[in-house]
């Protein structure tokens, strides 16, 4: 019996261990979850600042910029046949570039005045060139250029005015410095975080040798026929033009998510999906999928919280009544979380009528309660809408449990000790009684003795050391006698008379010892 | 074409030098006029570069109506200078021309091939101004003085001169 409740006990901590355990891990977890995108944002700026310092600063050069659209012939400079780059005017209204017109004047032949290259008026080199009017500025800045790196893969395309920023501080396809610090060769910016790719590997399409950075742009075995619609592609390309463009390749209709079957080229699929009634639903199924297991997963969570609060709960249940345990049936509070056990919706046991919590304070987790407690002869419980509603109960009526307790405790304590007092007092009196019927029993013993004692030294007649000894011992005892006196009688005091006078004194001196002696052994019983 | 774009992509890396961005304009400028002549295809010229050197052309063209020249064609060669177009490119005749102002082995003295060049010019602008010139010779400063005189005095004479030489340029083909 003794070993149930250290078992009990041990349970209930590794119960406790296990809640520590679920708690501990959000916790260590959060710390690396909020740590981790604090991180990545202190890490763009810097990064930011690092590649625009890797950049050099190389103004883009105007005239090797491609156009989108063709550039109206007004806006072309005559020699250099390109879009006006930093457009001057010479005061005959001809407009050039600058560095064309410098040019210009400088092949002119150097004695003579610099005239305009397209009508030969007189340059006045003091005064001209002119600036431009403003809107001619701001048509040339809104001429929309390909990415000068365009070649290498970059596909901004955007007004002529950025593509100084682009390329120093954007461009994934500018030429930068090797990561490495000792090697000198340039990089594109895409593949900066690489590391130094400056090393010769050996192309599994061709078999040649390159440097690891111009594996996919010089390998003559770099593009491939895509093999559903034909078109050439770069190799590299070729997985995500299948998942993503090749109008050729079969794929799924966006509504098989909800059912839909069909599965044929993008293109007819593509056709498909403004018919298929389940494609166009399948984006709010797939909201509502998303809603369904963000809730389940919460739910888990939840669940795993009941769990271990009811763990919590019965342990303490299990503190609460180990007096009525036995080795026969360890756990006479129904355990809620046990759906076998039996007598729990079968009303209060005989023995502990007040101590049942009420019944519809265990319905065990997603077991047919109902059943069970109409089955016993018992209404329904009203359900409780969540299971945090259901712990609040069960604490309630444990927290009035656990006063009503505390009050029978003090009341008990009373009363026993009102009882422990009174039966001292009696024992008390009745202690008294016995010593005075001890004392009188012990007085009339002397008595007979000393009547003895002196009848015996009558007729003996003689004296000696033996009899006065008797006298003596006679005299010692005889000392009760005389404070009762009242028993002894007319024989007594005239016995006494006999004894002799010298014997008075150790009459006097004796019975006050004794008279403590009594006390004494009261005390001590 | 590899090694190319890893050249051009290397000297992107180094600053510009004035140089080097001459002659990536002269390649620049001359692929524009390419462009525009066969976009545009302006009658009685043509132009293309000879293969692999865009730095060198060949042009033809046709003799204006109403000219001695009319229905006999020309051809032309354009060398481009690495200053170009700030400097006028060297265009000689390669067909036999009689002219006053070209010589036998085809040089032209035309002002705006000389000090009147402009860097506005291009192939177009000297091609139809070669065109003109055979109409309207320069007969003050002529090359060829026999051409100069009979220009004015036995167009006859002067029309067969023309057709002789150019069928030599016949016969000297076919002899090829
Ligand atoms: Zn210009
Ligand atoms: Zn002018
Ligand atoms: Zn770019
Ligand atoms: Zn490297
Ligand atoms: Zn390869
Ligand atoms: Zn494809
Ligand atoms: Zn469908």
């Amino acid at each position: 019996m003794s070993s149930i409740p250290s078992r009990r006990l041990s349970r209930a901590s590794s119960r406790a261990e296990s809640t520590f355990s679920f708690h501990s891990l959000p916790a260590s977890t959060a710390p690396l979850a909020l740590s981790s995108p604090a991180v990545t944002h202190r890490s763009e700026p810097s990064d930011f600042v690092r590649r625009s310092n890797r950049h050099k600063k190389i103004p883009v050069d105007v005239r090797t910029l491609e156009y989108l659209e063709p550039c109206d012939s007004n806006l072309v400079c005559l020699i250099c046949h390109c879009p006006f780059d930093k457009a001057v005017r010479l005061a005959c209204d001809h407009v050039f570039c600058n560095d064309c017109v410098d040019q210009a004047f400088a092949a002119q032949e150097g004695s003579a005045p610099k005239t305009c290259p397209t009508c030969r008026n007189r340059v006045d080199l003091n005064r001209e060139p002119l600036p431009v009017p403003r809107i001619l500025m701001s048509m040339l800045d809104e001429l929309r250029v390909k990415c000068p790196n365009h070649k290498a893969g970059c596909t901004w395309a955007d007004k002529r005015s950025d593509a100084q920023d682009h390329v120093e501080l954007y461009c994934d396809h500018a030429q930068v410095e090797c990561a490495s610090p000792d090697c000198r060769l340039g990089v594109l910016q895409k593949d900066f975080h690489k590391g130094c790719l400056h090393y010769t590997v050996s192309c599994e399409h061709c078999h040649t040798s390159m440097m690891k950075k111009d594996l996919e742009q010089i390998c003559p075995n770099r593009m491939t026929i895509c093999t559903s619609c034909f078109i050439e592609i770069l190799r590299h390309d070729l997985p995500s033009h299948l998942k993503e463009e090749c109008p050729k390749a079969t794929i799924m209709c966006p509504g098989s998510v909800c059912g839909c079957s069909f599965a044929h080229e993008r293109t007819v699929v593509v056709a498909h999906v403004t018919t298929c009634p389940m494609a166009t639903m399948a984006p709010f199924f797939q909201a509502q999928k998303a809603r369904l297991d963000e809730q389940e997963s919460q739910q888990k969570l939840l669940q795993r919280k009941v769990d271990i609060l009811e763990g919590g709960l019965s342990n303490i249940q299990n503190m609460l009544y180990p007096a009525n345990t036995n080795p026969n049936e360890p756990c006479p509070v129904p355990n809620p979380l046990d759906p076998n056990t039996i007598d729990y919706a079968s009303g209060p046991l005989p023995g502990t009528p007040d101590f049942r919590l009420p019944a519809a304070a265990f319905p065990p987790a997603s077991q047919p309660t109902v059943d069970q407690a109409t089955a016993a002869g018992q209404p329904p419980q009203p359900p409780f809408d969540s299971s945090t509603h259901h712990l609040l109960s069960l604490h309630e009526s444990l927290r009035d449990e656990v006063s009503r307790i505390a009050n029978a405790l003090t009341d008990l304590e009373g009363r026993t000790n009102m009882m422990i007092i009174n039966e001292n007092q009696r024992v008390k009196d009745e202690m008294l009684h016995t010593n005075a019927a001890i004392n009188s029993m012990r007085m009339q013993l002397h008595w007979l003795t000393s009547a003895r004692l002196q009848a015996q030294n009558r007729t003996t007649g003689g004296g000696g050391p033996g009899s006065s000894s008797a006298a003596g011992g006679s005299g010692s005892s005889g000392s009760g006698a005389s404070r009762a006196g009242g028993n002894g009688g007319g024989s007594g005091s005239a016995g006494a008379g006999a004894g002799g006078s010298g014997l008075g004194g150790g009459v006097t001196l004796h019975p006050i010892r004794r008279l403590s002696d009594s006390n004494r052994q009261d005390t001590k019983l | 074409m590899t090694a190319a774009e890893v050249n051009s992509s290397e000297a992107k890396i180094s600053p510009p030098s004035r140089s080097t961005t001459g002659s990536a304009n002269v390649t620049k400028r001359l692929q524009t006029e390419l462009m525009t002549l066969m976009m545009s295809s302006t009658p009685g010229i043509s132009a293309f570069p000879n293969d692999e050197n865009l730095l060198q052309w060949t042009a033809t063209i046709d003799g204006p109506d109403g000219t001695p020249y009319a229905g006999l064609s020309f051809k032309l060669s354009f060398e481009f200078p690495s200053t170009y177009p700030l400097t006028a490119p060297t265009v000689l005749f390669k067909t036999p021309i009689y002219h006053p102002n070209i010589d036998f082995s085809g040089r032209i003295c035309l002002d705006i091939l000389k000090d009147k060049w402009s860097a506005i010019y291009n192939v177009q602008s000297v091609l139809l101004s070669l065109q003109s010139l055979l109409g309207e010779p320069n007969n003050s400063s002529p090359l060829n003085g026999q051409a100069a005189e009979l220009w004015d005095k036995d167009p006859v004479e002067y029309k067969r001169l023309v057709l002789a030489r150019h069928r030599e340029d016949e016969e000297t083909g076919l002899g090829l």
